[in-house]
């Protein structure tokens, strides 16, 4: 039987997600489809070491690109939101860049990049341009229980926008320098 | 040639020269990927997302065009922009290998 699990990946953690899915894949459960907005679809199998890649597309993609993946052993799973899901069994893997789907340091660097052009800026603007100034508004007019309540889920809000723009700013360019010196 | 195409392209990134190079005979991404392996004796291999991610880019500033579509793949082939790309770059690494045997070059 499918069995639904859930679990919050934020844009930075992809690489903790595809170590989460070889894992679920090693314990007999193999990953069918996400479901937004944070459920995984797994399905009973053979447990078996597959290697798991997400590569983050956002945009139209030329028509062969699943196709060039699949020439190199990669089966295509799911996408969503601009992430792409693939996996290839370890068994298939002879020298260590048949596992990987970035082979330069460039185009990893390219696929950070493109995170933050696309995921991590829209993000800081609704922050610049809706949670804060709520946030400021949530202060003002007549005390009261709905003020209180007010103030109380703009400021969730808030310390959430500012988790997830640190936590992954700060992990995205980390990496992203690391790649950038090589 | 455009200013930002010689920053972006000279020097190249290998994966970047070896495509450059293969697309001088029209071909589809895994196809430059085996004969890259081929040519280098398995040194140098091109993973898929850095095969399409170049790809495109290329496609996108004009080095290389869309030449065919055969069995739901995209070949590409060189253009004129792209030869004369890969010529400075041809005699660029040329000057570096004679550099690295010592020899220097008088023009």
């Amino acid at each position: 039987m499918s069995k639904m699990k859930l679990h919050f990946f934020t844009v930075a953690d992809y690489e903790e997600e595809e170590i989460w899915l070889r894992n679920h894949h090693k314990n007999g459960l193999r990953f069918v489809k996400f479901i937004p907005p944070c459920f995984f679809l797994f399905e009973p199998c053979t447990p078996e070491d597959v290697i798991y890649r997400l590569d983050y597309k956002n945009g139209k993609q030329s028509s062969d690109y699943v196709q060039i993946f699949s020439d190199y052993g990669w089966e295509y799973l799911d996408s969503f939101g601009g992430w792409f899901y693939f996996r290839k069994p370890a068994s298939e893997i002879q020298i260590e860049s048949d596992g990987e789907i970035f082979s330069d340091a460039a185009s990893k660097a390219d696929m950070i990049r493109h995170i933050i052009q696309t995921r991590m800026l829209p993000l800081f603007l609704i922050f610049l341009s809706c949670v804060l100034p709520n946030w400021f508004t949530s202060f003002s007019g007549d005390l009261g229980a709905t003020r209180t309540f007010f103030t109380i889920l703009s400021s969730s809000l808030l310390v959430l926008y500012l988790y997830l723009l640190i936590h992954c700013g700060r992990k995205l360019k980390k990496r992203k320098d690391e790649y950038e010196l090589k | 040639m455009e200013e930002r195409i010689r920053r972006i392209y000279v020097p190249m990134t290998e994966t970047g020269f070896y495509i450059l190079f293969c697309l001088q005979t029209p071909q589809h991404g895994y196809g430059i990927g085996q004969q890259v392996k081929q040519m280098t004796g398995n040194a140098v291999s091109i993973s898929p997302g850095t095969m399409y991610g170049t790809l495109a880019k290329m496609e996108k500033d004009g080095l290389i065009a869309f030449y065919a579509e055969e069995d739901k793949r995209k070949l590409y082939q060189i253009t004129p922009l792209g030869r004369e790309i890969l010529s400075l770059e041809v005699r660029r690494i040329e000057r570096l290998y004679k550099n690295s045997k010592g020899e220097y070059l008088h023009e």
